[in-house]
């Protein structure tokens, strides 16, 4: 310890310059800067001769922090403070790892027992882990407890005071229910806007179908009247597949035309729809479709004569033995699209165009 | 806190006659009053004399909680029937006053629970006379009047207690284990108690921190309800005294929540201030004196190397080309004229 000349104080100060006014004004101050690292001049050249220093600026830093953990004094504390004579059952305690993991067996996964190995921000396995931990231990103490004859039920006529009041728990009742409700709630709000969804889809159809029948009807009607067929199969289809809504649709065209009627209309409608688009879907793709040559495909050549591949017999007859157009078709692929119903000869037509 | 208040005579054997209190609903133990051939008084469930384990455990806190640490104290007071309360400890008292005070009040034991800066809970675990204490760092606090814990016990019911198997590896977790033990048991034949087993008080350690849960046991299969309350203790040093005395184990792990606060700060603090550097810096550079470079550097990319042509000015205007739409027919007809 150096004392300087003229100070008065008593921590051990560095002289780092030789104005003493500057000092006193320090210590005036209160600045500790030197005085904190007490080392003085003679010190520190004494470290430096025995070469603990090394050139270059030297701080002075603190010491790692020590931490202390005395082994021997907690186990002699221990030995000290545990009270032998406390049979189990007065302290009722257990040490165990946690039950099995029925769900993750089940799932197949490898379920990690330590209490290192969770994952302390994962809630749910955190929260898992305590309470499979809580289960083994009132597995293991049941029969410890039964055989020291301690209950762990009690019985139904026992009351006593609970830890909750129950006030508290009609409390915690109605949040459940209203929690269940509101789930329920949104159950079926989900389950209805779904319905609608599906339900639109239907409708969509529904208009669709029936905007599609109506036209093809308009369309068969027209057909009559203009003269280009003479049946009116039309009729008797709708009456025979819409059961009951047909009478009204079946009554309009019977007043603009014959009532006549003949049977079988069904099936060839329905062919009707079968090949109706189809027919000239196939047409297009003959013509306009993929690849191969066009052009030189038709001519009335001896094979061509003599080929009757593109013969429907039904469509030839007319459809109930009217054998009209012998055992030949007409051009291939094309039958009349009404099943039976004939195109009318030029007279016939001519009379029926100005009829209408 | 309970509004119960028992008056306790001496505590002799036998023959104490405990009142009956009124229970919330009003449901009084009257078969027990039946079967008590018509006595006025109804002699206490369990049988006196045989409380030999003789703990009590002082709960108090100093000033300066907040409602959340009250009820967590409440709550604890409920679930162990072996506890005293006192009032308020003084801020300016030193903490072995707390041994005296619980001399005062015939305890062994003490939870006292400190707040600080309204913000920071510690609690402090001691066995009181000579034997060590725990200061540790409270987080996470749930209490029992939360809504999500629907379980319920027997008040005053004698808990089981479940240690993780990471209590017995460690020398200071075994002291600690030790002192929960004896702290947070209930002693049999305590007055108070209910001679029920139904709850499950749990010890866990993950983290580095010791995980406190409290379940109700439903059915002796195990199904279980969590009842509360619940908190993590964060252990911060072990002390060979009661609130003093040499230090015996230090946790290496804990972070205080004035150093927590102080890294978050820093770490936001030097995000701006390194944001702020990156603007100076842009700043600088635009504003720096920024040289004429005078040859391009890539004059020559364009230059292709041929030889000059003669530079060759048109007077006339050029022949007008002959248009030729369709090719081949002035080409027939051509070829026919010529034919």
């Amino acid at each position: 310890m150096v004392f300087g000349p003229q100070n008065h104080c008593l921590y051990p100060i560095i002289l780092v310059n030789n104005t003493m006014d500057i000092i006193e004004d320090d210590e005036q101050l209160g600045e500790t800067s030197e005085q904190d690292s007490e080392l003085s001049d003679g010190e520190l050249q004494d470290a430096f001769a025995k070469g603990l220093l090394k050139p270059g600026l030297n701080f002075t830093t603190q010491e790692p922090k020590k931490i202390v953990n005395n082994v021997e004094g907690l186990k002699q504390c221990l030995a000290d403070f545990r009270k032998n004579t406390l049979p189990w059952i007065e302290r009722l305690d257990m040490v165990n790892l946690p039950a099995d993991d029925i769900v993750a067996k089940s799932e197949g996964r490898l379920d990690n027992k330590a209490s290192e190995d969770i994952n302390p921000d994962d809630d749910f396995q955190r929260e898992m882990f305590f309470y499979r931990q809580a289960q083994e231990a009132v597995l293991e103490a049941m029969p410890r407890l039964l055989k020291l004859k301690i209950a762990t039920k009690r019985p139904e006529d026992y009351f006593a005071e609970m830890a909750k009041s129950d006030q508290q728990m009609q409390k915690i009742r109605k949040k459940l229910i209203t929690k269940q409700i509101m789930m329920e709630k949104s159950e079926k709000a989900k389950k209805l806007r779904e319905q609608r969804k599906y339900g639109k889809k239907v409708q969509v159809e529904v208009i669709q179908k029936r905007q599609r029948e109506k036209k093809a009807m308009m369309s068969s009607v027209k057909r009559y009247q203009k003269g280009m067929t003479d049946k009116l199969d039309f009729l008797e289809g709708d009456q025979k597949t819409a059961k009951g809504g047909a009478p009204a649709k079946g009554g309009a065209p019977a007043k603009g035309g014959a009532g006549k009627g003949s049977g079988g209309q069904t099936p060839d409608k329905k062919a009707m729809n079968k090949k109706g688009p189809n027919a000239k879907r196939k047409y297009k793709d003959q013509r306009f479709g993929f690849g191969g040559k066009k052009s030189g495909t038709k001519w009335n050549t001896k094979d061509s004569h003599n080929d009757v591949s593109g013969f429907r017999a039904k469509v030839a007859h007319g459809k109930g033995g009217k054998g009209g157009k012998g055992g030949k078709a007409g051009p291939g692929g094309r039958g009349p699209a009404k099943g039976g119903a004939k195109r009318l000869g030029k007279n016939a037509r001519k009379k029926m165009k100005g009829r209408s | 806190m309970s509004a119960l208040k028992r008056k306790r005579g001496g505590k002799g054997p036998g023959g104490k006659a405990k009142k009956v209190k009124l229970v919330e609903n009003g449901n009084k133990p009257q078969t027990t009053e039946m079967e008590q051939n018509k006595e006025i008084t109804v002699p206490p469930p369990v049988s006196m004399g045989k409380w030999r384990n003789k703990e009590r455990v002082l709960v108090f806190s100093s000033r300066g909680i907040n409602f959340r640490t009250r009820h967590l104290m409440q709550d604890l007071r409920t679930m162990m029937p072996h506890t005293k309360a006192d009032t308020k400890m003084d801020r300016k008292d030193k903490l072995f006053v707390i041994n005296e005070v619980c001399e005062i009040k015939n305890c062994n034991k003490c939870l006292f629970f400190e707040a600080k800066k309204k913000q920071d809970l510690y609690m402090w675990v001691a066995n009181v006379p000579h034997g060590p204490s725990a200061k540790f760092l409270v987080q996470n606090v749930h209490t029992l009047a939360e809504l999500k814990m629907t379980g319920n016990c027997l008040k005053g019911s004698r808990p089981l207690l479940s240690f993780d198997p990471q209590f017995d590896t460690e020398p200071h977790y075994a002291l600690l284990k030790e002192l929960f033990i004896q702290t947070f048991s209930t002693p049999q034949y305590h007055p108070r108690s209910q001679p029920f087993v139904d709850h499950v008080f749990t010890f866990t350690i993950t983290d580095n921190r010791i995980w406190f849960r409290n379940y109700q046991i439903i059915e002796e299969d195990a199904s279980m309800v969590e009842i509360g309350p619940r908190f993590v203790l964060n252990l911060i040093k072990i002390f060979q005294g009661s609130f003093g005395g040499p230090t015996l184990f230090e946790n290496p792990h804990f972070e205080s929540p004035n150093t927590h606060r102080r890294v978050i700060r820093m770490a936001t603090a030097s995000r701006l201030r390194e944001k702020q550097m990156v603007k100076e810096l842009q700043k600088l550079k635009r504003t720096e004196n920024k040289e004429a470079v005078t040859r391009d550097v890539t004059d020559d990319v364009f230059a292709t190397p041929a030889e000059e042509r003669p530079v060759h000015i048109e007077l006339e205007a050029p022949a007008a080309k002959v248009v030729k739409k369709n090719k081949h027919k002035a080409f027939k007809r051509q070829r026919k004229q010529n034919r």
